[in-house]
């Protein structure tokens, strides 16, 4: 009795096996078969399926990630490659210039790209896109607004529409950082009152490193990418320096307590860009996969991208997302007229590009960065 | 007192195994950010990982880097035990210190030092640098294993060989061979496995041929996801079994040797 | 002596060859390294004293190193103390059999990844985690874990127990049984028989075991990060944010050089004491 139905749960065993890996053997063909790789460096989440798969499969190429968080770990991995090894750079857009300025990156022609249906016109000719003899070499794709990023079971939107409330004292324990050091300093310049937060001189400077130690009491730890998220979802930490919707909006959209505002000192914005490498030997490819990314279809998949969502840059992407994933737009404000509309605020003045550090080097902002984390 | 140690050593284990089976048992659990109670059985995170190139690509990775770091930290590890059981010469103790070194020394310097070397001599982010550097970390594994092996042979077997005319190459193939031949099997499973498992240094010098373990560092950079808790459980699986044929074989012949 | 001939050289010359390629070398490299300078994001190969002087002036890198040997210590210590009634119980108070297959199932971690361990530990100890659900039942918590120095030293002794646990046991396991069934027959206290028997016997083993546990932790990145919450970081942090967000190589280079000094100075003294014979009475 007992031996049958052993058999007969060993034959469904085997059946199952055999089925999975049935099912298995087309992925594991098509991430074993010889098919062209499009090598790309970019955040986390740029080369997953839900950005690339429609572009792998129409244009029967692969995209092969690596991922970085931040500028510096950006140049880094650059650094640490053999040339060659990537085709596609998705970058920071101030990090953009510095692409630029090692000859790294190949020339765009602009026309192949609609610059004027932009949402709007400082995206045109954003900095460090377009060197000085107006060649074009970066492609901007999307972007997004820094601020507070809050847990609202402790805080009112009002009370995070500070950065002050970062010093409140029921947050002791429980701000946590994103680690990198544009963003948190970039904010806390914001609410020293540099209305350049980027360019200041050196006693603005010595006072925003001032500010930002004083905050070290409170801090509960310096988080890379995935840590940010945890973080603030498991309830670890109650606010967070130097994110914004990025963040807050995948864990919204997963039902956690969280959100993002804009303070009245104003907010930063993330500017996200695509090059090409010189070295590339697939630039025909990567051109084809920077005009997709301009598209509308391309533009609303960025704005919907899994892995952290972003605002379309062209209004067509944006009338589109509108019509397919009404949601989403309301959600992030993505709606012509909304209050919380980020061109509008834009155009309120409330928000400053992020920059790479203008009077100093970004290697001193990053020293003074491993500095306050070991406070 | 009894009671007390009993009950001691079973919190201690608790310790120890507690974190593997959470794993384990988050690895079917419905709900992505992982929390009491559990939300329902679910077999998805372990078909996410399946319908995922990503993850083929880097266990095909990881597959090529630990069976070639098996076969040449094995040879490595072989060399030096025979090296060591059969030789007395100067600077023997350095010659050993070379090959066993590696180990005490933290995994995060040997990284550091393998990507600066690796990137001065145009060999980083290949597959060939991981296996390079594997090879380093666990070749004193296999000479520990082989060396064992060699200090349960009959001295005079060697001897008798040439003295029967046995050149030592045909020594060497017909006498020392055949009988490490279990250590030597044992060994190429047990580097296979330490270097499956292996992700600091792979992190730093694959670029973009990473291994699974490096996989799972940027899932666990990147998002936080249950789909680490299916692959860890597979991972274990696959080392686990390649302990398990290691030990089996060496204990197998320990006990064949003593009848 | 024995000529050196073809075939002794054989086994001889693969090793230095390939451990000099692959392990001298970069080592060598790395402390090197340490006297180059970055210009222009571009390394040049000079000797100049520039990182070391910049290293060793900053307090942070002190106050790192200072936390990060403490923390190591700790881990090593803490580690030691936990494990020793385990290993007691299993070397004395098991058949033979029964530590053989515990010492087999004590190898399992060996073959778990740790950073899945890791990612499960932080599961475990999360504010909303499965260890403050369980006590928030009856109660009590919920306690912050993770994120603080208790993190760190949790993810320390995920790594580093099972290889103390069965260094203590093999230690203990070896003693002779007569010294301790002696120091019964005297009317030893099993407390005083540990004291003067136990101890002084396997103190090899105790140290050795210990030495792991603090090599093992001094050298992780993954429990300060993810379980501590780099804050503090550790130096292993340091060399991390160093080559993988600045690209100040020589800066890490010095931190590597600093930790294998360190590293080098702990074991040789714990070595030495581990073998030094008893002066006799």
């Amino acid at each position: 009795m007992s031996d049958t139905k052993f058999m007969q749960t060993k034959r469904g065993f085997l059946k199952t096996g055999l089925a999975s890996v049935a099912l298995t053997t087309p992925f594991v063909n098509r991430a074993w078969a010889q098919t062209v790789e499009l090598t790309m460096l970019g955040w986390y989440g740029t080369a997953e399926p839900d950005m690339v798969g429609e572009f792998e499969e129409a244009n029967n190429v692969k995209f092969v990630p690596k991922y970085y968080a931040g500028g510096d770990n950006m140049l880094a991995a650059l650094a640490q490659n053999p040339p060659g090894t990537f085709d596609i750079i998705h970058t920071d857009a101030e990090y953009a210039k510095l692409l630029v300025a090692n000859d790294l990156v190949l020339e765009l022609d602009p026309n192949d790209y609609a610059f004027d249906d932009l949402l709007h016109d400082d995206f045109k000719s954003f900095a460090g896109h377009w060197d000085d003899s107006g060649k074009l070499y970066s492609l901007i794709t999307r972007f997004g607004h820094l601020g507070v990023s809050y847990n609202k079971d402790v805080l009112t939107a009002e009370e995070a529409a500070s950065y002050e409330v970062f010093w409140d004292e029921r947050l002791t324990g429980k701000v946590g950082h994103f680690d990198w050091h544009l963003p948190t300093l970039g904010q806390m310049s914001l609410l020293m009152g540099n209305a350049s937060p980027f360019d200041i001189g050196e006693d603005a400077w010595k006072a925003v490193q001032e500010k930002t130690l004083s905050l070290k009491p409170q801090v509960g730890g310096y988080f890379d990418f995935g840590g940010t998220f945890a973080g603030l979802k498991n309830g670890e930490m109650l606010a967070m320096v130097g994110i914004g919707d990025w963040v807050t909006g995948i864990l919204e959209r997963d039902g956690a307590p969280v959100s993002s505002v804009v303070p009245k000192e104003g907010g930063i914005q993330w500017t996200e860009s695509y090059s090409i490498a010189k070295t590339s030997e697939k630039a025909d490819l990567a051109l084809k996969y920077l005009a997709y990314t301009m598209s509308p279809e391309g533009q609303v998949k960025t704005a919907q991208m899994l892995g952290y969502p972003g605002h379309c840059v062209t209004k067509a992407g944006r009338a589109l997302l509108n019509e397919v994933d009404a949601a989403e737009a309301q959600r992030s404000g993505q709606v012509d007229g909304d209050p919380r509309d980020p061109i509008t605020l834009i155009n309120e003045g409330r928000i400053s590009y992020r920059d790479i550090p203008v009077q100093q080097t970004l290697e001193d902002w990053n020293d003074f960065w491993s500095e306050y984390k070991n406070a | 007192m009894t009671l007390f140690l009993r009950t001691w050593l079973c919190l201690v284990a608790g310790f120890i195994f507690l974190p593997i089976f959470v794993s384990m048992l988050f690895s079917f659990n419905e709900a992505r950010f992982p929390t009491l109670p559990l939300t329902g059985f679910t077999t998805g995170w372990y078909e996410a990982i399946f319908s995922d190139p990503d993850f083929w690509r880097s266990a095909k990775n990881s597959l090529i880097v630990s069976t070639t770091t098996a076969v040449i930290a094995t040879f490595l590890g072989f060399c030096t035990a025979y090296t060591d059981y059969r030789y007395s010469f100067r600077g023997k103790s350095l010659f050993l210190a070379i090959i066993l070194l590696p180990p005490t020394i933290p995994l995060i310097i040997i990284a550091l030092a393998m990507l600066a070397w690796f990137s001065r001599v145009g060999m980083s982010g290949q597959v060939v640098s991981i296996i390079a550097a594997h090879t380093v970390l666990t070749a004193p594994f296999a000479m520990a294993i082989i060396r064992l092996r060699l200090s349960q042979i009959d001295e005079s077997l060697e001897a008798a060989a040439w003295n029967l005319g046995a050149s030592e190459w045909r020594a060497m193939r017909e006498v020392i061979l055949p009988f490490c031949k279990p250590a030597i099997l044992s060994s190429l499973f047990l580097t296979a496995a330490v270097s499956f498992d292996e992700f600091t240094v792979s992190w730093f010098v694959s670029g973009l041929n990473k291994t699974l373990p490096v996989h799972v560092l940027e899932i666990v950079q990147g998002t936080i996801d249950p789909q680490v808790n299916a692959i860890g459980t597979l991972v274990f699986g696959v080392s686990i079994t390649l302990v398990v044929i290691s030990q089996a074989l060496i204990f197998f012949r320990l006990q064949k040797a003593s009848t | 002596m024995r000529r050196l001939n073809l075939y002794a050289l054989t086994f001889r010359l693969p090793i230095i060859i390939w451990q000099t390629l692959f392990f001298i070398g970069p080592l060598i490299f790395v402390v090197a390294m340490s006297f180059f300078v970055v210009r222009n994001f571009q390394m040049v190969e000079t000797f100049e004293f520039d990182s070391w002087k910049r290293m060793l002036s900053r307090d942070f890198v002190w106050d790192a190193y200072v936390y990060t040997v403490l923390m190591a210590g700790s881990a090593a210590i803490l580690a030691s103390l936990i494990a020793f009634p385990a290993a007691y119980c299993l070397a004395f108070q098991t058949s033979a059999r029964t530590r053989q297959i515990a010492i087999l199932l004590l190898i399992i971690p060996f073959f778990t990844s740790y950073l899945v361990r890791t990612f499960s530990w932080y599961t475990i100890l999360a504010e909303a985690g499965v260890l403050n659900g369980a006590v928030g039942l009856v109660g009590l918590g919920p306690y912050t874990l993770l994120n603080t120095y208790v993190g760190t030293l949790i993810g320390y002794l995920t790594l580093v127990m099972p290889l103390v646990l069965i260094l203590q046991t093999v230690t203990m396991a070896n003693i002779d049984d007569r010294l301790i069934q002696a120091a019964r027959n005297l009317g030893c206290s099993p407390a005083r028989t540990i004291w003067t028997v136990i101890l002084p016997a396997g103190k090899t083993g105790f140290v050795i075991a210990a030495l792991f546990a603090f090599i093992l932790s001094f050298g992780d990145f993954v429990a300060p990060f993810y379980l501590g919450g780099s804050n503090p970081p550790t130096l292993p942090i340091l060399i991390i944010d160093t080559t993988k967000a600045g690209q100040q190589w020589p800066r890490a280079a010095v931190v590597a050089v600093i930790m294998m000094v360190t590293l080098f100075v702990i074991a040789f003294s714990a070595i030495m004491y581990a073998y030094r014979k008893r002066a006799s009475r």
